[in-house]
């Protein structure tokens, strides 16, 4: 294999696929990455067995041929490369990579490529076309809910359904429910509903987030369901990506999520964000419990929330903020820390947070969009008095 | 879970050391009966019989002073093995109506009757026979309070003694509590009682009316609730009682220790001992409290509230050592060490989505 490319190109593709890479596997070649060519660019590809990413960079190829190399050495000393023209030379016997660039000459030790598993790419065929950017928005705004401790693995994803135009994603670790709705721009082909590891999609979202902006038209990403391999494939421009599927029943998250509620506080986003930033402060010795106090205007005083967090060592503190107020005076305690994973994924200036009492669910939603759109359930704290 | 009224009852027995003292020896009967230290060793008063109280003496007052005021009044030593047996026998009755009985000391207790009864009226016929049961069956006077919430209950129950039932119901707390001195509220000590005054805020109802930010000025954070209460409102929950009131981990040092890092590890050490305790009895302390003693056997304990109670080693070690830092004369040597969760109760936890889906 002889060619060349940019190091900036180089650099960004390994930055693409290097966080499939899995370095602590029993499989010394999934700790590497895989260089190709592939009808006249550089195919990357990483791979953990759970995620796929496969990577296109521009480059002059003059010999056609393979090789791993160690993702990490690689990966580390191209981004230390001046921003010139690499040249790589794939010794077949001793399978050993040389790196021209500007004034280093680099040999690096590779594995066959023969080894590396085959990442499945997409062929185009069934898809599901998303604007990339919204894409990305919708996995930020639900993927934060998902469970992270791997003994309920059917949390750990984002459960994904596809109903003629709509698209709805939802994640929950027991203790919040994210759900996020869009419109699709063309129907998908088959009504369908899967569970995709969150972990897969935040890549996926920090990959929408590295493509090179365009002008004009926007970016789309097409989606393929695997339904026979449990696999769910994502096309990018120069960038494919594929996530095995979880294959288990998500819970009936509809039945969470309150259809009624007592008290209806409307906040400005950024001044609760700040509040609570400040909460969290003295809230985090003492579980994250962050007390609200909602209590409608009377007597010409306005409507206020009153946040306040506790800690034993460090101090108390206490947010007064004007909000508006539906319903009767409420008060309940939430994990700070959710309360913050929410508002910190919510653009719209208002948020409007509806209470029912101290131990039933709140719920977020950003004001000025359709409740089917965004919607945020969190389970309060019980406090003992 | 619904949104009717609470109905919660509080049971205060009546003067009930000398109570039993009485019934133990009918020959008390009517007669001012002292039960308490004597006042030769500096005693206490720790209950006057009503024929004492009728000559101004108190509870917590010095003995001494207490026979200045009625010279003529049996004094009586604590028994309180024996109380204990008259107490145990009137919280059986109590547990008999309900599990939701907290126990708040020998000889007071509320009941959180709300899911017993369909209409609210019931508890008002519930704990008229409560009183008669205990009255005929152990022979103690009882004074009780029905209300929608503790602090109500609490208020009604001492509103007539000895023998009374007090009933406030839903809707009129605040008319009810209006025209009371502020010091009837619970949790007004003679402190706050001493700067209300100040504030020319004598009654409840006066205190109800001031605004939440004079309060917040004068009280700091805890203002609005006592407000609030002030008000007849309040939500706290009756907190089980436990087996146990405390937990707590002490350990005599082989040899005296004078360093603050060995101190630290052996507070770390029963910290996690105190946590593992907790945990098995799924509570979670409110308070955490130290115990500390000196080389000269000079002992002193020191207490914090904890922002949200806890059954993680972590916090009770931080609290711990916040105490211990503060309390230890750094260098004198220490003979003991103690670490110890008191005010135990449910602990604070994360509610889950699917409980809640389930239980609705």
């Amino acid at each position: 294999m002889r060619v060349s490319c940019l190091q900036e190109n180089l650099s960004r593709g390994l930055n693409i696929v290097g966080r499939a890479v899995s370095p602590r596997s029993t499989l010394p070649v999934l700790g590497n990455i895989l260089l190709a060519t592939d009808e006249g660019r550089l195919k990357l590809a990483a791979t953990n067995l759970e995620i796929g990413i496969v990577c296109w960079i521009g480059a002059k190829v003059e010999d056609d041929g393979a090789v791993t190399a160690p993702a990490r050495l690689l990966s580390e000393f191209v981004s230390q490369l001046p921003a010139e023209r690499i040249d790589m030379d794939l010794s077949v016997r001793t399978l050993m990579l040389n790196l021209k660039c500007a004034r280093y000459d680099t040999n690096i030790k590779g594995i066959d490529a023969s080894e590396f598993p085959i990442i499945p790419t997409s062929d185009g065929a069934e898809v599901i076309r998303i604007e990339a950017e919204t894409l990305r928005k919708m996995i930020n705004q639900v993927a934060f809910a998902a469970a992270t401790d791997e003994s309920r693995p059917t949390l750990t994803g984002v459960n994904a359904r596809f109903n003629d135009k709509r698209l709805t994603l939802a994640a929950t670790d027991g203790f919040r429910l994210a759900v996020r709705s869009t419109e699709l721009a063309t129907a998908a082909p088959e009504k369908s509903e899967v569970i995709i590891p969150s972990r897969a999609l935040t890549e996926l979202s920090r990959i929408i987030g590295l493509l090179p902006k365009t002008e004009g038209e926007a970016q789309m990403v097409e989606i393929t369901i695997a339904s026979a391999r449990n696999q769910i494939l994502f096309h990018l421009p120069d960038v494919d990506m594929v996530s095995q599927l979880i294959d288990a029943n998500f819970p009936n998250y509809e039945a969470i999520i309150p259809k009624s509620f007592a008290t209806r506080t409307i906040i400005d986003t950024q001044a609760a964000l700040r509040a609570l930033r400040v909460a969290n402060l003295f809230a985090r010795d003492s579980s994250n419990i962050v007390r609200f106090q909602m209590t409608p205007g009377h007597d010409g005083a306005p409507a206020s929330l009153t946040m306040t967090a506790t800690s034993a060592e460090s101090g108390d503190n206490l947010a007064n903020l004007d909000v508006i107020i539906e319903g009767p005076e409420g008060e309940i305690a939430f994990n700070g820390r959710y309360m913050l994973d929410v508002l910190n994924v919510i653009d719209e200036p208002q948020i409007a947070l509806e209470t029912t009492r101290a131990s039933a669910p709140g719920v977020v939603r950003p004001v000025g969009v359709g409740p089917e759109e965004f919607t945020c359930v969190v389970m309060p704290m019980h406090i003992s008095r | 879970m619904n949104d009717r009224p609470r109905a919660v009852l509080h049971l205060d027995l009546d003067a009930f050391f000398a109570a039993v003292e009485i019934l133990e020896n009918p020959a008390l009967a009517g007669k001012p009966v002292l039960i308490g230290g004597r006042p030769q060793q500096r005693g206490v008063v720790a209950t006057a019989s009503y024929a004492a109280r009728a000559f101004g003496c108190r509870s917590a007052m010095p003995m001494a002073q207490a026979l200045k005021l009625c010279p003529e009044a049996i004094v009586l030593p604590v028994r309180h093995a024996l109380y204990r047996q008259y107490s145990r026998r009137v919280m059986a009755l109590l547990h008999a109506l309900t599990h939701l009985v907290e126990q708040v000391s020998i000889d007071e207790a509320f009941l959180e009757l709300t899911e017993q009864i369909a209409a609210w009226q019931e508890a008002v016929e519930i704990a008229r026979r409560l009183q008669q049961q205990v009255q005929e069956e152990i022979g103690l006077s009882a004074s009780l309070g029905v209300a929608s919430n503790k602090q109500v209950a609490k208020v009604a129950s001492d509103f007539d003694k000895p023998g009374g039932l007090t009933v406030v119901r839903p809707g009129e707390e605040a008319i009810f509590l209006a025209e009371l001195p502020a010091r009837a509220l619970w949790g007004v000590g003679p402190v706050t009682a001493q700067r209300l005054a100040g504030m020319g805020v004598h009654t409840v109802g006066e205190l109800a009316n001031l605004p939440e930010a004079t309060l917040r000025a004068a009280f700091g954070r805890h203002g609005p609730d006592l407000g609030r209460r002030a008000r007849g409102i309040d939500e706290s929950p009756i907190v089980v009682e436990h087996q146990r009131k405390s937990i707590s981990q002490e350990r005599t040092f082989d040899r005296d220790i004078a360093e603050l890092r060995p101190l630290k590890q052996q507070l770390w050490r029963m910290s996690q001992a105190v946590a593992g305790d907790l945990q098995r009895r799924q509570v979670a302390g409110g308070v955490v409290a130290i115990k500390l003693r000196y080389s000269d056997f000079t002992t002193l304990t020191r207490q914090m509230t904890l922002p949200v109670p806890s059954d993680d080693a972590i916090e009770i070690y931080r609290a711990g050592l916040t105490l211990l830092e503060r309390a230890w004369e750094t260098g004198r040597p220490v003979r003991l060490l103690g670490v110890g969760a008191h005010q135990l109760m449910e602990p604070t936890r994360q509610l889950s989505l699917f409980d809640h889906a389930a239980g609705d």
